[in-house]
């Protein structure tokens, strides 16, 4: 199943297969960590639109809800630590 | 031979700075820019090189003004140290291998090895050493460990221009972090659970709120008590008599005793009351302000070290994009209390010009620097809490009233927030030392010449009788307007080049609760002080300052009028 970096539920985990377009803000999240091929963790988002807060490599980023929904997701089983343990 | 360091926010680089260069330290702006940079010296087998701490940059494809600050720089460097976060290897090496591309000679500082080796990162230097062809060390910039051989392989230091296409360095990133690093799982560290905690939604706010009060009661109680145990009784026992002995020997009187010593009040020297360069000058900047400024700092560098202020900003975001702008914004504002200057340079981590026109204006009508609140404090305070806390809800309200009407009435984009929460971090106390000792000279350089300089127009204008024809000229508006008598208009204008200076004058016009509100809310509002200004002038440009200024008259008409009316209806 596929979602939006900005859909992922608290404690759900997906894999970032793409970006919907390729501009600034991917290139910075690219090298703040947020990549194809990676595995990421929705921490916890703000009240009311707010930021949300996700985790990659144990390593936390904030993002606003626009940039987040630009980031794919392949949705992985939840709290799968076995396999973030690998990147 | 120039040393330049270099690597993303977060990675330790200036506690690796401090360990480097000794005692002399100094911060300048990059030509043309206001982006600052620290350099020292750092004294090597044969020379001493010149080493700067550039600033933080994720890549050297430039988003702000700080980050093409950092590409500029490149070029004129003759040596790069590379500083990685051990514990963020993967992200860290794109920048590492953008370095490598331009050719000059390199060393890689792999910093914060223990904290890897805590979380069961297992890093293969060697390997680490052979994939990218220059000299590998890791280190631990808090306790130190590693430094000294950092330098050591400077002379090490190679140059490899490898032939990786920029759309290719990921791959290349993949393939070195499969070569050289072993991750073994551990479960989440205290730290990380009270890092979770900060950013929730519901106990975090709570948190930042309990964070913030104990700032300000540390910067509140620990200012007053050196300011009142230490500063003043300095004053009071060794200064005092060298100023008593110049006033003798000037005779008591006379233009040089009124621009030095300033009025004997009662036959004595009142450090607070005498406006003259020697007393008032210098005791207000020095004994009333730099103790507050310097507990300020304290806390706010021990925030950033801590790597709070970014949760902070996350938590604040929902709030400051009603007012056109997002959660980093709160670094300004932060930095604006304890003095505007810094506070209006900090708007460069702004991408944008609407959100950079937003967060300046609001820095210098809503933001009080610390200056300026130990001197309302002192006056204020006197009548009980009712003053400062009408003041301080003033401020609040038009911050946040002033944000969302310019966010209506400016054309523009307001980015989102994207930001990298670093891991809590007990911060290196050599470096957290240094970064407050600088941000006080920096007050000092920024402010004493203007303090003195406000000091000595007051005593001039008073003389030439400039005041009083001003006073008479603005008596009726001023007392219409504001209720405020006219002698309160001397202070008002000359609160445009130094307001604590202006204060300072309020203090002993004998004024009612309700006049001495109003006024501190006007000086605190209206136009900036002079060196604010200028950088406002530098940051804006010609155009957007002049825009600022209107809202800047329009908002203290309208506030001061407004809350004099208010408070004569509340019965004060």
């Amino acid at each position: 199943m596929y979602k939006t970096l900005a859909e992922l539920e608290k404690g759900e985990v997906g894999e970032v297969v793409g970006f919907d377009s390729g501009h600034m803000p991917c290139r910075r999240l690219e090298s703040m960590g947020v990549r194809q091929g990676k595995t990421v963790t929705r921490v916890s988002s703000q009240l009311m639109g707010g930021p949300i807060t996700i985790s990659v490599d144990g390593r936390q980023t904030a993002m606003g809800r626009g940039i987040a929904s630009k980031v794919k997701v392949k949705l992985l089983e939840r709290e799968n630590s076995g396999r973030m343990s690998q990147n | 031979m120039r040393i330049l360091l270099m690597g993303s926010p977060n990675v330790g680089k200036s506690a690796i700075f401090s360990r480097l260069t000794g005692t002399h330290v100094v911060a300048s702006n990059y030509s043309g820019t206001t982006v600052e940079f620290t350099s020292g010296n750092l004294r090597l087998e044969k020379e001493t090189a010149e080493i700067i701490d550039v600033p933080g940059s994720y890549t050297l494809e430039p988003t702000n003004a700080a980050e093409a600050v950092a590409v500029e720089m490149l070029k004129e460097g003759d040596i790069i140290i590379n500083v990685l976060d051990a514990t963020n290897l993967e992200r860290n090496l794109n920048l590492t291998l953008q370095l490598l591309q331009t050719g000059k000679p390199m060393v890689v500082a792999l910093n914060m090895w223990d904290e890897a080796l805590e979380h069961g990162i297992d890093i293969d230097t060697d390997e680490l050493e052979k994939q990218l062809g220059v000299p590998v060390v890791p280190t631990c910039a808090i306790s130190g460990e590693g430094v000294k051989l950092l330098t050591e392989r400077l002379g090490d230091a190679a140059t490899i221009k490898p032939k990786t296409e920029p759309e290719d360095i990921w791959h290349r990133v993949g393939e070195i972090i499969d070569k050289v690093q072993h991750i073994e799982h551990r479960h989440p560290t205290a730290g990380q659970m009270l890092s979770h905690a900060t950013v929730h939604p519901v106990i975090g706010p709570f948190i930042a709120a309990v964070v913030l009060f104990l700032s300000f009661a540390f910067v509140a109680y620990i200012g007053d008590w050196l300011h009142e145990e230490v500063m003043e009784e300095i004053f009071e026992f060794v200064w005092e008599p060298v100023t008593g002995w110049i006033s003798a020997a000037l005779g008591g009187e006379g233009f040089f005793h009124s621009v030095l010593i300033g009025e004997l009040i009662e036959g004595e020297i009142d450090m607070n009351e005498s406006f003259g360069l020697l007393t008032t000058g210098l005791f207000i900047p020095i004994a009333v302000i730099l103790p507050f400024i310097f507990c300020f700092y304290f806390i706010l560098s021990l925030l950033e070290d801590i790597g709070y202020l970014p949760r902070l900003g996350v938590l604040i975001d929902t709030l400051m994009h009603r007012m056109g702008l997002h959660g980093l914004s709160i670094v300004p504002m932060m930095l604006g209390l304890g003095c505007n200057v810094p506070g209006a340079m900090a708007g460069r981590i702004l991408e944008t010009r609407k959100e950079r026109f937003i967060a300046l204006t609001l820095v210098s009508i809503c933001v009080p620097c610390m200056a300026q609140l130990a001197m309302v404090a002192g006056l204020l305070g006197e009548a009980g809490i009712i003053g400062l806390a009408v003041l301080f809800f003033t401020l609040v309200i038009l911050w946040i009233a002033l944000g969302i009407s310019m966010k209506f009435l400016l054309k523009g984009e307001t980015p989102e927030i994207l930001v990298d929460i670093p891991p809590y971090r007990l911060p290196y106390w050599k470096s957290l030392l240094k970064k407050v000792y600088m941000r006080m000279m920096g007050f000092i350089r920024e402010a004493l010449p203007y303090v003195l300089l406000g000091v000595f127009a007051v005593q001039l204008l008073y003389t030439l009788g400039v005041i009083d024809l001003l006073d008479r000229f603005f008596t009726a508006p001023a007392q219409m307007l504001f209720g405020l008598p006219g002698e309160a208009v001397g202070p008002l204008l000359v609160g445009f080049l130094r307001k604590d200076v202006a204060v300072g004058m309020l203090a002993p016009l004998g004024l009612e609760l309700r006049q001495l509100i109003v006024a501190s809310v006007i000086l605190v509002i209206y136009f900036p002080c002079a060196a604010t200004f200028v950088v406002l002038f530098k940051e804006m440009g010609l155009r957007d300052l002049l825009k600022a200024t209107a809202v800047m008259i329009v908002v203290v008409l309208v506030t001061g009028t407004g809350l004099n009316a208010i408070l004569r209806i509340a019965g004060l």
